[in-house]
């Protein structure tokens, strides 16, 4: 589905290092599925897609930008984050190192994105943690209480299974319109 | 096999500017694809190389007033103003000309006595006692100097590897230092001492203030190319001669700087000579491996023509209009339409024009890109022959359900995704609308045509370029070039049938050449290039008559077959 920029509500932004799972994310964003025959592939460059949100009778739109992972777009990747209204860090709970690429993406868009840019931390392929060989290298606590510190919400998700994938992304939307209520009754 | 050649022009030769798909007006940059070949063979100033290699200039279009300050806001390649990077390379460029402004001799010369020691030590064994001698330089890649037996043992034995060995080419591309970038085939990790090896031979011919450029072993050639920061090598036994395996190199270096630039690529290795680049690399090798494979079977690389979509030219003319009149929007410079890696339509910015090579890139990037299915994409792209110093912004999307063909639209703002997302959507309305889509759908469907449809018995297939176009076209493959054993084979024909009509040291005009399964007539003129396959038995004069026809026919479907007029915004 096209929606067009006017239209959109709001846009948020996946981050985080290669092969963390933001395109599947996305996929389940915008087609409410996994395709667990599909191959991994890279994104090049950064893939941009509109849903609709029904949040308390209001309709929503929200923009997602799935980010390609890779250092060499770096230096590219304000382009997708400016304007976001949140940006949704994620790492592989079964990864250390994409872990430690996370924190590097929190502080990134703390300096440099948007003043008031939501982070949500986003552990991924929590149906892997379960699995034998694909041990948990991050514990909850860990990435609960960096979340607190930095002020993000930490949500771990699966894509394969679909846990808490919707649910995610209707926090977001109804986190935003609470905002908007907020920002709407300040000005009053 | 008899080779017989003449240097008689066939009878009616066809005046220039009225030979089929002859274009006064292209929207290609018309340049042979050995154009740049020559300038490296022939060890020109390479400063005047980046000169050439320049067909636009982002901050001409950013800045079409002011060419001296900029806005930093605007500008493509993140922390470096255009100029400046401009005048980093040329200093560059500058150092580097004491380095390799050096005589060198004829290439084929190169092929010395004692090439083949050489290639013993890097095929069979290499100790690294051995390679410390060799190399001179200080900054050798660290799994050489010291590292444990174990893995060097392993490595050797992969080296050794039937699997390994079996594969008909081999490219490697490595940094000045030695640090392996990429391999063909094969883990680069586990081919650190092959490439130290390859490191050392460059380095050491260097020193003698020469340039390696090839090493010829039986069956097997090795070609080099050496760049500022750079070293690619293919390491094949095929039919390909050393200029057409260089330009292969050429695109992969080429497609290098398509992912990172110039001058991100010299900033790089300026800090950090020893810097491992497949860091920045991640996610490209498809790109290599992509345009590899392509350039096995694909004659539009050695060709430097496009191949373009066989449609109606008044369908296409819809086509120019729709996307002409609906992405009419600042700073867009090339809008392109394509369909299975043909050329359907490309409309441009005034004053600017693509180089074909930068449209084998585009056509790279889409083919080796399955993400681009799923979602519109916005992605930075540098064209190499338009401006290496900065990129470009894709907003790239397909106009159909089926994937067929896709729309990109190239401009120098990198804020303009939603634009364009807009312009791409009235573009995809006016192609539903005009039935364009179902009529590509169709093209696409059939496959192009036959070549029993020019009439020409004995003629089994073709390819003909128009060199003021830049494009050319071809049949589909049919009985007996349907296998792809069979197409590997005649795509060896016309790689040997190019090569020699384009040898350097004897170039020809016409030749004719009797095979033990075919004729080959190859035909080059200063406004086309003709390739064409017959029976075996065919003779000299009737595959001169039948050519004569074959252009006739082409001419008749010039229309369909080439994009003669160039649509701008």
């Amino acid at each position: 589905m096209m929606v067009g920029p006017d239209k959109v509500d709001l846009k948020v932004v996946l981050l985080g290092r290669e092969y963390s799972g933001k395109t599947a994310l996305a996929h389940r964003y915008l087609l409410q599925k996994f395709n667990p025959h599909m191959n991994y592939q890279t994104t090049v460059g950064a893939a941009y897609g509109a849903r609709k949100f029904e949040v308390d009778k209001q309709t929503i739109f929200m923009g997602l930008w799935d980010t390609a992972g890779s250092e060499r777009y770096e230096c590219m990747s304000h382009v997708y984050y400016h304007g976001a209204w949140a940006a949704l860090v994620c790492f592989e709970l079964i990864d250390r190192e994409s872990w430690l690429r996370a924190r590097h993406w929190a502080n990134e868009v703390m300096t440099r994105g948007d003043e008031g840019c939501k982070i949500y931390l986003i552990g991924t392929k929590a149906d892997l943690v379960t699995e034998p060989g694909t041990p948990r290298k991050i514990e909850y606590a860990t990435a609960k209480s960096y979340a607190d510190d930095i002020r993000a919400k930490y949500i771990e998700t699966s894509s394969k299974t679909g846990q808490n994938v919707e649910e995610m992304y209707c926090m977001i939307a109804e986190d935003y319109v609470a905002d908007m209520a907020k920002k709407t009754k300040g000005e009053n | 096999m008899a080779a017989e050649i003449s240097n008689d022009s066939p009878s009616d030769e066809i005046l220039q500017g009225s030979e089929p798909g002859a274009s006064r007006n292209s929207m290609l940059l018309a340049t042979d694809s050995y154009d740049d070949l020559a300038s490296y063979l022939s060890d020109t100033n390479l400063s005047s190389d980046r000169d050439r290699l320049s067909s636009g200039s982002i901050s001409e279009i950013t800045h079409p007033t002011e060419t001296e300050s900029f806005d930093p806001k605007s500008v493509i390649s993140e922390e470096v103003g255009p100029e400046v990077v401009e005048n980093e390379i040329n200093e560059q460029l500058e150092n580097s000309l004491d380095v390799s402004a050096s005589p060198v001799d004829e290439p084929a010369a190169l092929a010395t006595s004692d090439s083949d020691t050489v290639t013993e030590r890097i095929g069979l064994d290499t100790p690294t006692s051995q390679l410390s001698e060799l190399s001179t330089d200080h900054s050798q890649p660290e799994a050489c100097t010291g590292n444990n037996s174990d893995e060097q043992e392993e490595e050797v034995e992969y080296v050794h590897s039937q699997e390994w060995r079996q594969h008909r080419k081999h490219v490697f591309i490595l940094s000045q230092s030695g640090k392996p970038i990429y391999s063909r085939h094969g883990d680069e990790d586990r081919l650190v001492t092959l490439m130290g090896v390859m490191q050392a031979l460059v380095s050491v011919i260097g020193d003698g203030q020469d340039l390696l450029r090839c090493i010829t072993a039986g069956s097997h050639k090795m070609v080099f190319l050496i760049r500022e920061n750079l070293v690619l090598v293919a390491a094949a036994r095929s039919i390909e001669s050393m200029p057409q395996l260089l330009l292969q190199l050429t695109y992969v270096y080429n497609q290098v700087l398509s992912v990172l630039t110039l001058s991100q690529l010299s900033r790089i290795f300026k800090q950090r000579r020893n810097y491992d680049l497949r860091r920045l690399l991640t996610g490209a090798e498809k790109f290599f491996d992509n345009l590899l494979n392509t350039m096995d079977r694909d004659p539009c690389f050695f060709l430097g023509a496009v191949r373009c979509l066989p449609l109606e030219s008044s369908m296409r003319d819809t086509i120019a209009q729709s996307i002409a009149q609906n992405a009419k929007v600042k700073d867009l410079v090339f809008a392109i339409l394509i369909a299975d890696n043909q050329l359907i339509t490309l409309v441009r910015m005034k004053k600017y024009f693509l180089h074909p090579l930068d449209l084998h890139l585009i056509f790279n990037l889409v083919s080796a890109s399955e993400s681009f299915k799923a979602a519109e994409s916005w992605t930075p792209i540098c064209l190499p022959k338009f401006d290496s110093g900065g990129y470009l912004h894709a907003h790239i999307s397909y106009m159909d359900e089926e994937c067929r063909s896709c729309l990109l639209l190239l401009t120098v703002d990198r804020d303009v995704f939603f634009t364009l997302s807009e312009c791409k959507e009235k573009i995809r309305e006016r192609l539903v609308k005009y039935k364009c889509l179902a009529a590509i759908a169709e093209s696409v469907d059939q496959n192009g045509y036959k070549t029993s449809q020019v009439g020409i018995p004995e003629l089994r297939h073709f390819l003909y370029k128009s060199r003021s176009a830049a494009q050319f076209s071809c049949p589909e493959y049919e009985a007996p070039y349907h296998t792809a054993d069979q197409r590997d084979r005649l795509f060896g024909l016309y790689q040997f049938l190019h090569h020699r009509i384009h040898s350097s040291s004897r170039p020809l005009k016409i030749l004719f050449h009797v095979g033990s399964h075919e004729t080959l007539l190859g035909w080059v003129t200063s406004g086309f290039e003709l390739y064409a396959v017959f029976g075996p038995l065919v003779t000299k004069s009737a595959a001169i008559n039948s050519v004569n026809k074959l252009l006739k026919w082409i001419k008749k479907e010039e229309d369909r077959f080439f994009i003669l007029n160039s649509p701008t915004f």
